[in-house]
């Protein structure tokens, strides 16, 4: 009956050990933390005939469920803004600066601006990209941090919806490769 | 509870039924007993069929191959011994005029003709020898599906489907069921491996398996509760008993992917002092590049395996103990092109017909991808003694460590994602007594046990599931009467289930929990009767239940690649179902005929409600599912049919029709597999009798053309206002339409150097039609890969005869 004795030694032994490898880490519960989140979107409009004339609008919590108190742009007719969009991630410590992540990927990134006037109104008003990425013929294209933005005569209110496209190796000038890394709109009155 | 009560009548029904199968009508008393074996490595074979032509009756050896027939008057008897992958005997046996009547060992000879059709469908399997409807894949048509996933390797079998992510990634389908609600059982303990979602396949290496049998239906009495659907089991060749080394090289290649695997495995039985001890060491390398459609190539959907395994065996006489290890590391690339951001982009993914980067061959993985790893410690034990049966002690723990990397836009982390680690622990014990002959010639068999599990997650980065801590506890018991034509089975099970999930305020950073607990009893019911030599008809009826698992309850996260926002639902009841299942199988000369109909009934069935209202977040607006509970039916028919046109020429054809339906609303059930049908022939060029001299043996070609019908029976997918929320209902797009592929293979065996070389070429999608599947998650974005051609060889090596 030797070798059954040893058996159930060995079994006991195995139990003992598998029992006591059972640790209670599972009540240590690590935060939620996404490698990309994007929190804060703040976008700035200097008016090119005042340099004092700053508007500027934030969206916080953009991953979740957004807050839009200080996100209105308040513009004012027939005039000229540079603008320029910050991308933070407030969840890490010290606050990530993702444009500054985005500038040194320019090649593969792209900030698209449509402006939506509201209901039936007529307010209008164009954006045009002022930077360039270094990808090579039919290269550069446009990057889209830094824009100039021109209201139109007509007074009125709309949105700025401005969307990062990410265009790994596919970047060719239009929004239509990729994916988007961000989605949002920012409310605009025109005055 | 309903169950309960339901379980005690079913145990009464049991019981009461049994005398009603007693029917004896002999005033002979004689039995006839024997014992059948391997000739090949002299093991018991359980669950041979013996037969005996005059009297139309017959017998099914037991755990240890031991047979008895009786009552029979004394006389002359042709006795015809069956068993899958060996050659069928016919012995005359004379019983004296004494009671018993013992014959000396019956050994089979191995058929290697039989084992490369084998024969896919079969049933009171070796194993397990429970009633419920089994198929299963070993020899050759194991063998041909080597080099390929579980999930795919499954899909030859009639009623067996896969669920994909691409090329990269095949979940298998039981019937309609994956994912929880099927168990696999890795060499014994039940694999944990995390099955949260569609893109988490099973860890397994198919390379340990020499038979891969499934259990078709609710399962649940012997494997736990969970097995809603089915099980798996995953069977390693026994341990080496012939002292001397010995060994198996595999290597396969294949022209779509460029996949190169090696497996190889080398084992020892000592001898001497150490008689009785062996060993093995096993191990896999895998790599798979791009897949290729007919007109591009799919970007990044590469990956790799690593695998190895090692055990330790010694069995001396009636006590064996058993140690096991093994490591299964995978790094799975997902397609680039099914990258979506929100709910436009995924939008103008599916308007577009093909990717918009197709990029030319490679073997690179970068992000998207998936890293897993699955260890796996197994310590088992057992005594077996003629008078109390076999008692069997298994524990083991398993840890699961699954990283997911998504595609990084503009972060420099190299961290994951997601990051989950599952640590199970788990203890069986089960005793099957010794089989116990009644008086009139029948014969109980039967096994009780226990099992427990515990089971610990940790999660790290973003949300999919909280961590957890759950214990399991469950008793069985399984009781067979066999006599003469009829089986009898019945079964019964009690399980208790418990879970707390933890959870972090993001605000207070305060751990708080919520707790929840289940316990159920289950039944099962089965009778099988030979009516004539040729036809055989099985019927069984069994419950089963399923506790809602941590991410039907929890899960709260975004998957990335299934553009959808998942919420749990901490209300859910556990899943009840209900199922029957009916078998004939008709064998005679040339015809083979296997028919399976099923009907699984659950009630409070799980599933993601599709409609869906949209979420949005920084990328954009996702639609949201929530998890909510359906009666729900799964019907079917699988039906196999052999037909031997002429000596060498087989007719196979194999037909798995499957209709499920949602009865709480009224409607269809999203990602049921679609109907198909396998319809093929083969030849044979050397007939069974070949002698050992020939260089070339069981030479054989064959050709199939599969059609998958397109799934008319789906959700409508349509689009609804509703309080100024727009609504999505059913899928994203129609399911595709149908589709026919063209398939050959091709095999033989070599004598190399006085061993024999298995040499198997299988060629698919041969027609290298474009096509998508309705159960591929990428068939939004991508067509299915196109003509493939594989080259599969095997080479004993040693001196131990194959």
């Amino acid at each position: 009956m030797q070798p059954v004795q040893k058996s159930s030694l060995l079994f006991l032994l195995a139990v003992g050990l598998l029992a006591g490898a059972c640790k209670k880490d599972e009540q240590n519960v690590d935060p939620t933390d996404d490698n990309e989140a994007i929190t804060t979107a703040t976008l700035s409009l200097t008016n090119t005939a005042s340099a004092t004339d700053v508007v500027t609008g934030t969206i916080e919590n953009l991953n979740t469920s957004a807050t839009f108190t200080n996100a209105t742009l308040n513009l004012k007719a027939n005039t000229t803004y540079n603008g320029s969009i910050t991308l933070l991630d407030k969840t890490k410590t010290p606050t990530v600066d993702a444009t500054e992540e985005i500038r040194e990927k320019t090649n593969e990134h792209l900030f698209v601006y449509m402006y939506m006037p509201t209901g039936t109104t007529t307010s209008t008003m164009s954006v045009t990209l002022t930077d360039r990425d270094t990808n090579p013929a039919p290269g550069p294209y446009p990057v889209g941090l830094t824009t100039r933005m021109q209201t139109g005569a007509t007074a009125g209110s709309g949105s700025m919806h401005v969307v990062l496209r990410h265009q790994p190796n596919s970047k060719d000038g239009t929004a239509t490769p990729g994916s988007s890394d961000l989605d949002t709109s920012f409310p605009v009155v025109i005055k | 509870m309903p169950i309960h009560r339901f379980a005690y009548t079913l145990l009464f029904v049991t019981v009461s039924l049994l005398p009603l199968t007693v029917l004896g009508q002999a005033t002979c008393t004689g039995a006839l007993t024997g014992r059948i074996t391997g000739q090949d490595n002299g093991q018991p074979l359980p669950g041979a069929s013996v037969y005996v032509r005059e009297r139309q009756t017959g017998a099914i050896t037991d755990t240890v191959g031991v047979f008895r027939i009786s009552p029979l008057c004394p006389g002359t008897y042709t006795l015809t011994i069956e068993y899958i992958g060996y050659k069928t005997l016919t012995i005359p046996a004379t019983v004296g005029a004494d009671s018993l009547t013992t014959l000396a060992t019956i050994r089979l000879v191995p058929d290697n003709h039989t084992l490369q059709e084998v024969v896919v469908t079969e049933h009171r399997s070796e194993a397990q020898k429970l009633l419920q409807v089994q198929a299963g894949l070993s020899g050759n048509a194991l063998n041909a599906t080597r080099g390929q996933s579980l999930g795919e390797s499954l899909k030859t079998l009639p009623g067996l489907y896969s669920i994909q992510t691409g090329p990269s990634i095949s979940k298998p389908v039981i019937h309609g069921l994956y994912s929880n609600r099927i168990i696999t059982l890795n060499n014994g303990v039940r694999q944990e491996d995390q099955q949260w979602g569609t893109e988490h396949a099973p860890q397994i290496d198919p390379f340990l398996a020499t038979r891969i049998t499934v259990i078709k239906g609710a399962a649940g009495i012997r494997y736990g509760s969970d097995a809603i659907g089915g099980v798996i089991l995953i069977e390693p060749a026994a341990m080496p008993t012939a002292i001397g080394l010995g060994g198996e090289l595999n290597l396969v290649g294949a022209t779509n992917g460029r996949q190169q695997t090696a497996s190889g495995l080398i084992e020892q039985a000592l001898g001497g002092p150490l008689k009785g001890l062996s060993w093995r060491v096993q191990g896999t390398l895998k790599k798979v590049g791009y897949a290729r459609t007919p007109d591009y190539f799919l970007e990044n959907s590469s990956y790799r395996e690593t695998n190895y395994s090692a055990g330790l065996n010694y069995t001396r006489q009636n006590v064996g103990v058993d140690l096991f290890y093994s490591q299964f590391a995978t790094r799975i690339g997902l397609f680039r092109g099914a990258q979506v951001g929100s709910l436009s982009d995924f939008y103008a993914a599916i308007a577009r017909t093909e990717p918009l980067r197709q990029p030319g061959f490679s073997y690179a993985l970068d992000r998207p991808y998936q890293d897993v790893q699955h260890d796996l410690f197994r310590l088992r034990a057992f005594v077996r003694s003629d008078r109390w049966g076999t008692l069997t002690a298994t524990v083991a723990r398993q840890q699961n460590v699954r990283q997911e990397y998504d595609l990084l836009s503009f972060s420099r982390s190299t961290d994951p994602e997601l990051y989950l680690k599952l640590v199970t622990h788990t203890a069986d014990l089960v005793w099957e007594h010794a089989p116990v002959p009644t008086k009139n010639g029948g014969r109980w068999t039967g096994s009780a046990g226990f099992s427990g599990i515990t089971q610990g997650n940790v999660r790290r980065f973003l949300f999919l599931i909280p961590n957890f801590r759950n214990y399991g506890a469950g008793l069985f018991a399984i009781e067979r009467y066999a006599r003469g034509r009829w089986t009898v089975e019945g079964g019964l099970r009690y399980d208790y289930r418990w879970l707390r999930a933890y959870f972090r305020d993001e605000v207070t950073d305060r751990v708080t929990n919520q707790t929840r607990d289940w316990q159920n009893v289950m039944g099962s019911l089965g009778a099988t009767v030979q009516l004539t030599p040729e036809l055989a008809l099985t019927g069984t009826f069994s419950t089963a239940w399923r506790a809602p698992n941590v991410s039907d309850l929890y899960s709260d996260g975004l998957h990335q690649s299934a553009v959808a926002y998942e919420r749990g639902n901490p209300n859910l009841n556990p899943e009840y179902a209900y199922n029957t299942n009916l078998n004939v199988e008709y064998n005679r000369n040339r015809l083979r005929v296997d028919l399976g109909l099923y009907n699984n009934r659950i009630n409070n069935y799980i599933y993601l409600k599709p409609d869906s209202v949209p979420i949005v977040r920084q990328r954009g607006a996702f639609p949201a599912y929530t998890y909510n509970q359906v009666l729900a039916t799964f019907r079917g028919v699988d039906a196999t049919i052999q037909y031997k046109l002429l000596p060498r020429l087989t007719l196979v054809s194999k037909t798995s029709l499957l209709f499920a339906y949602d009865h709480t609303n009224n409607d269809y059930l999203v990602y049921i597999p679609p109907n198909r049908t396998d319809n093929g022939l083969r030849y044979d060029f050397i007939g069974t009798d070949g002698s050992a001299s020939r260089r070339v043996s069981g030479l054989y070609v064959s050709a199939n053309v599969l059609y998958v019908a397109r799934q008319n029976r789906a959700p409508a997918v349509s689009e609804r206002q509703e309080n100024g929320q727009l609504i999505f209902t059913g899928d994203f797009a129609p399911p595709p339409p149908a589709y026919t592929l063209v398939g050959a293979e091709a095999g033989m065996r070599w004598q190399v150097a006085g061993h024999p070389l298995s040499i198997i070429l299988t060629g698919s999608n041969l027609l290298n039609r474009a096509y998508r599947d309705y159960l591929d998650r990428f068939r939004y974005f991508a067509d299915e890969p196109g003509r493939n051609i594989m080259l599969k060889l095997r080479m004993p090596l040693g001196q131990r005869k194959s």
